[in-house]
């Protein structure tokens, strides 16, 4: 294709500023935490010591931080599983033409414009132990009385459940988004020739959103791994004895709560080579199998 | 020609003015004290302006310790920190290494100020001592004791000594829990603090070399009886449901736990006296305080004293440094100190304000007050109650209040006091390495 700029040079000073800005805000920072994780550090970085790989051989062989690393996993396997399967079917009663339709779109879409402190405070009042009103009401109608916030499977549980819901409205608007373009007549034809809808689902609808599930995956994914810091600050701190201490959590309290930029930094290397891992693995396989439409 | 004069005088006057507003020096608190205490602050410094008209005192709330001490690092090291900074009392060992701050016996010295050392309260002074010399300035000193319901209490038909056991509060709770007055017998954050000033009580030290002070500390004294016997009573309560959990960290719950009458007994800073007495004012309910429970068969040791202190940061022209120095003196003189304690409960850091208050009747009209006095008073000055120096501090607490979840989630009290140690051992020993080059 012959070049449309009028000069070789045009096309690289367009591109400077989002090149200069990518290199200040992410490619310098990304080299930063590079060399800080290998060094130990205090004050802010005041004082610091070369340690070689010394915080990668730690990380590794901490029970704690592997810990993390399973709680972070199992997050985001309950986020992601929970969060598609309950907003697509959410989905596909909100996208039937039924009245109202538009105020419960809305409506379903409203918890995605609470900020994460927000919401983290809504549940902490819902789900407090002693004086929120799901523990009044449960008390009263069936006479128990749960630790939800501090208790072990209970506060893992809150915090997905409060995460799943948090991010809904998110998943919920591109599932319409890719339902409507589901195209009619295909439908109809599979009705007319005898299809049930749950076949018609499956066999029609399913692998026409796939390019959108595929990427709600992958911002779930991410979502899990970084978005729910807020709500776990707000909910359980990291707790109780780790139990809800994801990745990126446990690097809050390596980096600002500890003092250990340097340990922090590795531990941010080690997040952005999954993450990194991750989005190429699934764009290599499940990108064949994605039906792109068409 | 009159009114030439009258426009040159005018201006003169004018002039002379900006010049005495240009010669103000600016001064920058920052501290961590948020609700009422804010107000109290700023009435403080307030004061302070009025009376030293060439100073001007800007006051900021930086939000909680961590928070605070995390800020003024920052801009420590960008050149644009505040003159003076309110730390808690875990951050010393921080702040004398990171190098920032001037020692405050030094500045005070320098400046030619007279202090009457003899007249503070030591315990308070030797928190912040460091090598024999005065590091910061105590200011907002406070310690753990036990709050009651006594409405409450009388009607389970139960009183509390002056001095309970740790049995004592099992045989408290469950009576009042009994008697179906109460939904829990007692509560306090899921925090450290109460757990350090067990040790302290316990004549524990937190850590080695002298709780710290003869050198840097390498090991915590997680593997003694002492900090079992704690954990154990701790997971006792819970299973017995006579604790109630409200949450990490979480001071307002626990306050609210007790002052909404849900819970009969609350322990917590001495800072909420006046918090706790309002409340219980406003709901027709009698508050009553008493010491710190210890375990029966120990000996009481006395508590270390908390809370956190004033330092100035180093990197400020001379005359800005005096003026730090000045307002932190200032802030502990003698109608300043009783000030705040009343308004507060922190403990008035003079003998002086202390004699005042008593010949007024203020502890026999207000008793609580007393309590927390004569609770601090009455402790030892040894190593464990002069309080742990850490540079890993945040980290400890961490680590123990972890160990007190697992404890309480059905771990194994031993296995959860030895899995923080090994954790936090090793976080003490890479500092000392840091610091120290070995």
């Amino acid at each position: 294709m012959e070049s449309k700029f009028p000069s070789k040079w045009l096309p690289y000073i367009v591109l400077l500023p989002t090149i200069v800005v990518c290199g200040m805000f992410l490619y310098y920072p990304v080299a930063q935490s590079f060399s800080w994780s290998l060094l130990r550090s205090a004050f802010m970085g005041l004082r610091t010591m070369y340690v070689g790989t010394q915080n990668y051989v730690r990380l590794f062989t901490s029970p704690a931080y592997l810990e993390s690393l399973w709680v972070t996993l199992l997050f985001a396997g309950g986020i992601v599983g929970l969060g598609l399967s309950i907003s697509l079917a959410i989905a596909l009663l909100a996208n039937r033409k039924v009245r109202f339709s538009r105020i419960y779109r809305i409506a379903l879409i409203w918890p995605y414009a609470l900020s994460p402190a927000v919401a983290g405070t809504i549940w902490l009042f819902l789900f407090n132990p002693t004086a929120g009103i799901v523990n009044y009401v449960l008390e009263r109608t069936i006479g128990i009385s749960p630790d939800w916030v501090t208790s072990q499977p209970l506060a893992v549980f809150l915090v997905i459940t409060a995460a799943v819901w948090k991010n809904l409205g998110y998943n919920i608007v591109f599932f319409l988004a890719g339902l409507q373009n589901v195209p009619g007549q295909v439908l109809e034809a599979a009705r007319i020739d005898g299809a049930s809808s749950w076949r018609c689902f499956w066999r029609i609808t399913l692998p026409l959103l796939s390019p959108t599930a595929f990427f709600l995956l992958i911002m779930n994914m991410i979502y899990a791994f970084f978005g729910t810091f807020g709500l776990i600050d707000v909910l359980t701190k990291g707790g109780p004895a780790g139990a809800t201490n994801i990745l990126i959590y446990n690097l809050y309290r390596d980096a600002f709560q500890h003092n250990k930029w340097g340990l922090a930094a590795t531990q941010s290397v080690i997040l952005f080579v999954m993450v990194v891992g991750l989005t190429l693995i699934q764009f290599r396989t499940t990108g064949k199998k994605v039906h792109y439409g068409g | 020609m009159k009114r030439v004069l009258m426009v040159v005088m005018l201006s003169l006057l004018v002039v002379s003015g900006l010049v005495v507003a240009q010669e103000k020096t600016e001064i920058i608190l920052w501290h961590a004290m948020s609700g009422t205490r804010e107000l109290q602050i700023q009435r403080m410094v307030d004061d302070f302006n009025l009376i030293n008209p060439s100073i001007n005192v800007t006051v900021e709330y930086k939000g909680s310790y961590r928070d605070t001490l995390t800020a003024a690092q920052a801009a420590a090291i960008a050149g644009t920190g505040p003159h003076v900074l309110h730390s808690f009392e875990v951050g010393t060992q921080q702040n004398v290494d990171m190098g920032i701050y001037a020692i405050a016996e030094d500045l005070i010295d320098r400046f030619g100020i007279v202090i009457p050392w003899d007249d503070y309260l030591a315990p308070a002074l030797n928190y912040y001592k460091l090598d024999g010399k005065q590091a910061s300035f105590p200011w907002n000193s406070s310690n753990s004791i036990l709050y009651y319901n006594k409405t409450l209490l009388d009607a389970a038909g139960v009183t509390m000594p002056r001095e309970p056991s740790f049995e004592d509060i099992v045989a408290i709770g469950q009576a009042v829990m009994s008697a179906g007055v109460a939904e829990a017998g007692i509560t306090w954050p899921t925090h450290s603090w109460f757990f350090e000033q067990w040790m302290a009580e316990l004549g524990a030290d937190l850590v080695n070399n002298d709780n710290g002070r003869s050198g840097y500390a390498t090991e915590i004294n997680l593997d003694g009886v002492e900090a079992a016997t704690i954990m154990n009573w701790w997971k006792e309560l819970y299973d017995k449901g006579i604790w109630a959990n409200p949450g990490r960290e979480n001071w307002s719950q626990a306050r609210q736990n007790f002052t909404t009458q849900r819970v009969a007994m609350l322990i917590s800073s001495t800072s909420d006296v006046n918090l706790t007495e309002n409340a219980a004012f406003a709901g027709g309910w009698e508050v009553g305080t008493a010491f710190m429970p210890v375990p029966l068969g120990f000996e009481r040791h006395g508590v270390v004293i908390g809370g956190g202190s004033l330092w100035v940061i180093a990197d400020h022209p001379d005359a800005e440094l005096k003026a730090a120095t000045e307002l932190v003196v200032y802030l502990s003189q003698v109608s300043q100190d009783i000030d705040w304690h009343q308004s507060t409960g922190y403990f008035a850091l003079r003998n002086t304000s202390l004699l005042a208050l008593q010949q007024e009747g203020w502890y026999d009209l207000h008793p609580n007050y007393k309590t927390a006095s004569d609770q601090l008073a009455e402790s030892q000055l040894i190593t464990a109650t002069q309080g742990a120096l850490a540079g890993v501090f945040p980290e400890i607490r961490t680590y123990i209040v972890d160990a007190a979840e697992e404890v309480y989630a059905g771990g194994s009290v031993s296995e959860a006091l030895m899995k923080a140690k090994a954790l936090i051992d090793q976080a003490l020993v890479d500092y000392k390495e840091l610091m120290t080059g070995s």
